[in-house]
């Protein structure tokens, strides 16, 4: 307190000391200039504004008029001051600044020629429990307002510095019916210097809607004192029934005495508490207001008569539908709308709209509240569904409802709205069928600029084709391909059944003239070496070939005895088959002109074997 | 049966028009009712000259399906896809030598090279002479089946492709209506259609981007029933 007393005494000795300097000038002319104190404050709490006015003239003076602040006159003084022994009189007036709002407010000029001052007003501190700074336990000061009548449902603190009132219009709500409730705070003016965070509900039986708009500020004399009343708009609502307490309250910061009252010399001059708090005589403290309990009854919602499509929605309620375009094509997205107005309970507004219409295809609604009122108590919410018609033609949607229940008839309701037509024409998508119709009329509407560059149109064919897809791809088409793989990948199977038969004997038959050759050629060898033994092997060897392929047989099954059963009639071959058993097992010597006699039978019968 | 059902969607498609005193008996024949190279040609042009670059697009991407070297369609189309500030999709040299004929024709070139080859492995089997004639026949044959192969190669993405019809369609991030859009195609891109879900298509553009669209804005260039 000291501190501040300091302070000011300092403030002023400036103030002295530039007065002194510009005495010179001042006695020229007069000379306006304002300040405030202090310049930095706490919403909730007030600023000294002096206006000082040094001279003996009269200068325009035009009270300042700031957005967000009020301006209170509370003293004039007109006294005579002597600077460097010249004497000026001066006159101050001061106003008392309250501001409404958080924030940095420049104050301008109260002449032309003064220069505007800046106050910063800090917001309140975040929470009811924030620390606060607290003075020394004083003694409970006596109360401001002792004896007489005040308003109905206003209940002071002990110090008569707060109330708290809360104002429900009912006594009897529903589970889940929004009721709209009014909380007052009366502040006498001066004694509360912060509002440590917003009003609530005590106990857990109800839930309070958002308090975050700005509360309805407004100024009320209670027995002959200043109240300023800050009012909250919301809505409470219960989850469960039974009968409850109700009650409001909020935490403050007020100012109580450090002094008694006669011991204040500014009391007793102005009797006002800005000077009390000006001058240091209180001390703040934090406490919980609260309002008057009040009993609340909770019903139930019937179970009887319930509709189906209830979805909780508690209040009075009407709705209205709606379809934009009311003309489309095929496929086309056509938006349904319901619109449900009223009050009530906008939170449990629901609705599922149309489900499984023929023709349609719908899909879930969205929707979208649009509050006439800062509770969100009444307004309108909006559900639009998304629809699409398959078919063309005048397509009808069928009426529309919602079920709620009305707190005042005590009963379900349910709101119809019309059935709603719309045209719905074929898709362009799909528009071969509508070419002789276009082009008729395209021949007698206006014509685009894109035509000008066109191509002429061509003769129109008499001939159609039922699917743009190309025939190989259409299975009607692939029978034909298919079957006639079918058939001939049979053919040629069949064909190369019946030639394998054929073609295994000309393989024996080129495998046996290979070996046949060989043979000779080792006879020709055999012969000019003259080794008998080899000649007649080889043309054993060279006869089997011939033989085996012949007469189907392997080659080692061709034996002197299988060639005398049937070549009988040819002495040579059988001999040759007998001398080559014996010059393998004998070893007997033949001529040479023998090789030769020899050589030219076999070669004989091999000419014959080839020929048959 | 189909004639009738024809003739029935004809007369709704005429009365929804609202000009039925312009339906020229003449041009409502049955057989007009199908896919021609020159009614689609005729059909884009009549939407070219209503201002639906979009629609006529379409109209020409089908009839060039039946008749892929009609000069006056690719005209027609490269002229349309300018004046809406379209890119045209590039065709390679392999697509204009493989779409020498239309789809159908080609159809029977294959089944002609297929009896071809099948003739000559058949005769392969049955003699052995005229050896030169079977080879060439068979190689004949081949190059036919090949040319079919090929043309259903170079048309496959086409058959799966569509064609913006509305101006600044919505792509959506999922196949709902009110689905949040991803980007805006203009009207008479060309998208290639990779699925299909409850009146939705799952389209992909040329730059890779994929979303849904609207059955109602993008329409298939071979219609699928």
């Amino acid at each position: 307190m000291s501190t501040r007393r300091t302070h000011v005494r300092l403030l002023m000795a400036i103030a002295g000391a530039a007065l002194v300097l510009a005495a010179p000038a001042i006695a020229d002319e007069p000379l306006v200039y304002a300040t405030i104190q202090p310049a930095q404050i706490t919403l909730g709490e007030s600023a000294r504004f002096t206006i000082t006015n040094l001279g003996d003239g009269t200068a325009p003076i035009t009270m300042p008029v700031v957005s967000g602040l009020q301006f209170e006159i509370v003293g004039r003084t007109r006294q005579i001051e002597i600077i460097n022994g010249t004497t000026l009189p001066s006159s101050s007036i001061v106003v008392r600044v309250t501001p409404q709002m958080a924030g940095i407010f420049t104050i301008p000029g109260v002449t032309p020629k003064s220069q505007p001052v800046v106050l910063q007003v800090n917001s309140l501190p975040g929470s009811a429990g924030a620390p606060r700074p607290s003075g020394p336990r004083a003694p409970n000061p006596p109360p401001i307002l002792a004896g007489g009548s005040i308003p109905k449902g206003v209940h002071l603190t002990d110090d008569g510095s707060a109330y708290v009132r809360l104002s429900v219009p009912k006594r009897e709500v529903y589970v889940g019916e929004s009721v709209p409730i009014d909380i007052e705070i009366g502040m006498r003016s001066g004694f509360v210097s912060s509002l440590n965070g917003l009003p609530k509900l005590t106990g857990d039986n109800f839930t309070l809607g958002s308090l975050a708009h700005q509360p309805e500020r407004s100024e009320r004399m209670i027995e002959g004192q200043s109240f300023v009343l800050l009012t909250w708009r919301s809505v409470l609502s219960v989850v469960k029934p039974g009968t409850f307490p109700l009650a409001a309250e909020v935490p403050l910061t007020v100012k109580i005495r450090t002094r008694p009252r006669r011991e204040s010399a500014l009391d007793d001059q102005f009797g006002d508490p800005f000077w009390q708090n000006f001058f240091g005589a209180s001390v703040p403290k934090d406490i919980n207001v609260e309002s008057p309990p009040q009993e609340v009854k909770v019903l139930e919602l019937p179970a009887e008569g319930r509709p189906a499509d209830f979805h909780g929605a508690v209040g009075i309620f009407a709705i209205e539908s709606d379809i934009s375009p009311v003309k489309a094509e095929v496929g086309d997205p056509l938006t349904l709308r319901m619109r449900v107005v009223g009050s009530g309970n906008f939170d449990r507004v629901d609705s599922s709209m149309l489900d499984h219409v023929e023709q349609w295809k719908t899909y879930p609604p969205k929707s979208t509240f649009n509050s006439n009122d800062p509770l969100g108590h009444k307004g309108e919410k909006v559900f639009e569904q998304p629809v699409i018609a398959s078919k063309p033609g005048v397509q009808t949607l069928p009426a529309l409802s919602f079920s709620y229940f009305d707190p005042n008839t005590k009963r379900y309701e349910t709101a119809h709205s019309p059935p709603l037509s719309v045209t719905i024409s074929p898709s362009l998508a799909d528009s071969t069928q509508m070419a002789p119709a276009l082009a008729a009329s395209a021949a007698s509407g206006p014509v685009d600029k894109l035509a000008e560059g066109l191509k002429a149109d061509h003769a129109a064919s008499q001939t159609g084709m039922s699917s743009l897809i190309p025939p190989y791809l259409q299975p009607r088409f692939l029978v034909l391909p298919s079957l006639l793989a079918l058939a001939f990948a049979g053919g040629w199977v069949g064909a190369r059944r019946r030639k394998i038969p054929a073609e295994r004997f000309a393989a024996r038959n080129r495998i046996a003239q290979r070996a046949t050759k060989r043979a000779l050629a080792q006879m020709e060898s055999a012969a000019r070496s003259g080794n008998p033994a080899q000649f007649f092997n080889s043309a054993r060897a060279a006869l089997q070939q011939s033989f085996a392929a012949r007469w189907q047989l392997a080659p080692d099954e061709v034996t002197t005895a299988e060639v005398q059963a049937r070549l009988s009639d040819d002495d040579d071959i059988q001999q040759v088959f007998a001398l080559a058993d014996e010059s393998k097992y004998s070893g007997r010597d033949l001529e040479s002109t023998d090789f030769a006699r020899w050589m030219h039978a076999v070669r004989q019968r091999l000419i014959v074997e080839q020929a048959q | 049966m189909k004639n009738c059902a024809r003739w029935a969607a004809l007369a709704l498609s005429l009365a929804l028009m609202g000009s039925p005193m312009h339906a020229d008996p003449v041009q409502v024949e049955p057989a007009q009712v199908g896919y021609s190279a020159a009614g689609l040609y005729n059909l884009a042009n009549a939407y070219a000259r209503q201002g639906k670059p979009g629609m006529a697009v379409l109209n020409y991407e089908r009839a060039s399906l039946l008749s892929p070297n009609d000069p006056d369609i690719d005209a027609n189309v490269s002229y349309v896809r300018a004046s809406s500030h379209v890119p045209a999709p590039p065709r390679s040299t392999f697509d204009r030598v493989v779409r020498i004929a239309s789809p159908f024709a080609l159809s029977w070139i294959g089944v002609i090279g297929l009896v071809s080859v099948g003739v000559s492995a058949l005769a392969a089997q049955l003699s052995s002479r005229h050896r030169w004639m079977r080879r060439l026949g068979m190689l004949f044959g081949i190059a036919m089946i090949s040319l079919t192969v090929a043309n259903c190669i170079a048309l496959w993405p086409i058959l799966h492709e569509g064609v913006v019809i509305s101006a600044a369609t919505p792509v959506r991030v999922s196949p709902v209506p009110m689905g949040d859009s991803l980007f805006v195609l203009n009207e008479a891109d060309t998208v290639k259609i990779t699925a299909e879900h409850e009146g939705f298509w799952l389209v992909q553009t040329r730059a890779g981007r994929t979303g849904w669209v609207s059955h109602s804005n993008v329409a298939p260039v071979v219609p699928r029933k």
